[in-house]
């Protein structure tokens, strides 16, 4: 679809305004609940591991450029440099995509800055390694292997490269949290790290990590949203079970008269 | 304006394009600090905006072809995106020669592979833009050299060692430990028999029609593939979509301050 249908328009709006509204309800003050997500929990035992053992701590934003999911994972590893930087432990976060650098650099040096250590930070420990995608892999997996890391993040976009990294850092013992939208390396994560955050667990956990207003408001409406899609889902299961393909043809490809949403014989494929 | 240009007007398009970033990067600089957080937000705003009118605009035109009055724009605006980063990656070189470069200069650890990798760099740069301006074949050869014989391979060497790390991880979490990995296990085990013709084999006794069909191996694989592993994707697929879209309206309308904007820009 490259641009809107009708019905699109009413539900994206509707979804939007959904969101936003509790985002901003969120922000005038009301009180919200999240419940515990062990793979978000794991993140604290992973740092403090780092902590006790002495040893870095490796943050990876994946193969993604400048898109939502790996300025979520920019998010994600903002907060945990903090957490580290509080400490004293050393962070480093191997780049791939140029255009990020400097967005990861003063992400990291703001957390750095935020923990009150600004002292401790180095513009090396975020660096530029490749833009192709085994050779980003065969760098990380050196760093690994250096650096010996008590702990490693793997949050964003991956594809093959997921399991050299983590295999690698499995190598060196350290504890591993990864969280990817990428449905195809969630097996290979889960296989090989210690906690996987998945599906819309990845969009929550700055929310969960933070607790700030205005990300715990977007989480509640993204689960009001998820919980009427739920319902739709079902509304739409027992409508065309009846011969009523009316939710079907509403997320059809294309606009139809309003009369064929209704209808069986005009409607749908 | 956004038409292809050529000869003089391309040096001037490329002139006029050079001085307007100097001018907006200085007038950027003068910005007061307590402006450039409402500059971000409008700047962001007004670059979200067009793809999402561009998206929810009525369209006109053969069903194939469908526009709207935005639609010519989408190609010019995504060729600045491709213009801005391609910026950053001269930042991105510069994080990785400063780096490797002092490492070579004080003979660190490890400093012969720094120098190597600044070498191959130094290589690969001369033979693949040598090769579109020399006609000189020693050139090309170069080129052949670096980039099919020995980047080519060293990708697929790689991609290759997966298949060990596949074995390692899979070792590691089918061991029997808990019900979740038992379950893990069998039903790992099927999908591999079935997908092969030894696995297919030993059930290939039992007839593929009727209720025994579903205890042949390559059914149960199919049964597991398509009944269980895809409708839970898409259970996945539905909340990560939520939550992008969440994630995209609070940086779209500069509502998120938890990540980058806690303090004052």
């Amino acid at each position: 679809m490259n641009h809107a249908t009708w019905p699109a328009r009413v539900i994206l709006i509707v979804i939007s305004a959904v969101i936003v509204w509790t985002v901003i309800a969120a922000q005038r003050g009301k009180k919200l609940f999240i419940r515990r997500i062990p793979g978000l929990t794991a993140i604290d035992e992973a740092v403090g591991r780092a902590v006790e053992m002495g040893r870095g701590i490796l943050l990876s934003s994946g193969l993604g450029g400048i898109d939502v999911v790996t300025l979520q994972a920019l998010a994600i590893c903002t907060n945990i440099a903090s957490a580290a930087a509080r400490y004293g432990t050393k962070v480093q976060m191997p780049i791939y995509e140029a255009a990020l650098l400097p967005i990861a650099e003063d992400a990291i040096s703001s957390a750095y800055n935020k923990a009150g250590r600004s002292d401790a930070f180095s513009s090396d420990d975020v660096r530029y390694l490749s833009n192709q995608q085994f050779a980003y892999a065969a760098g990380v997996a050196g760093m690994i292997q250096r650096e010996q890391y008590a702990a490693t993040f793997l949050f964003g976009t991956f594809f093959a490269e997921s399991l050299i990294m983590a295999e690698n850092a499995n190598m060196v013992g350290a504890i591993q949290v990864a969280g990817t939208p990428s449905t195809t390396q969630i097996p290979f994560f889960i296989a090989s790290c210690d906690y996987v955050i998945i599906g819309d667990e990845y969009y929550a956990a700055t929310a969960y990590l933070t607790r700030q207003p205005t990300l715990l408001g977007s989480m509640i409406g993204q689960d009001r949203v998820k919980i009427a899609i739920l319902v739709t889902v079902m509304l739409g299961f027992l409508l065309t079970m009846a011969k009523l393909p009316l939710v079907k043809n509403l997320f059809e490809d294309k606009d139809m008269p309003a009369a064929s949403y209704y209808s069986p014989a005009k409607g749908g494929k | 304006m956004f038409q292809v240009q050529h000869g003089a007007a391309l040096y001037t398009y490329i002139a006029g394009a050079a001085v307007v970033s100097v001018i907006l990067f200085f007038a950027l600089t003068l910005v007061p600090t307590k402006l450039r957080r409402p500059l971000i937000m409008a700047v962001t705003f007004a670059a979200g905006l067009f793809y999402a009118l561009e998206f929810f605009w009525p369209v006109s035109g053969p069903e194939s072809d469908q526009k709207n009055f935005l639609t010519a724009y989408i190609k010019p605006f995504s060729d600045i995106t491709t213009v801005l980063q391609s910026f950053a990656l001269g930042l991105g070189v510069y994080s990785l020669v400063s780096i490797h470069m002092r490492k070579v200069a004080r003979t660190q650890s490890g400093w012969a592979y720094s120098l190597v990798l600044i070498v191959s760099m130094i290589v690969m740069v001369i033979a693949h833009i040598g090769k579109e301006y020399i006609k000189s074949p020693w050139v090309h050869q170069l080129n052949d050299f670096a980039y099919s014989g020995l980047m080519k391979s060293l990708d697929a060497t790689m991609f290759s060692i997966i298949a060990f790390y596949i074995v390692s991880a899979a070792y590691r979490a089918f061991r029997i430990r808990s019900t979740e990995a038992t379950i893990l296990l069998v039903s790992a085990g099927i999908i591999m028999l079935g997908q092969v013709a030894i696995g297919q084999a030993i059930t290939n006794a039992i007839p593929n029609e009727g209720l025994t069909a579903n205890f042949r191996v390559e059914n149960m694989a199919n049964w597991i593939l398509k009944k269980v592993n895809s409708p839970a994707i898409m259970a996945i697929d539905f909340g990560l979509g939520v939550g992008g879209l969440a994630t995209a309206l609070r940086l779209w309308l500069s509502l998120e301050r938890g990540s980058y904007f806690e303090e004052e820009l």
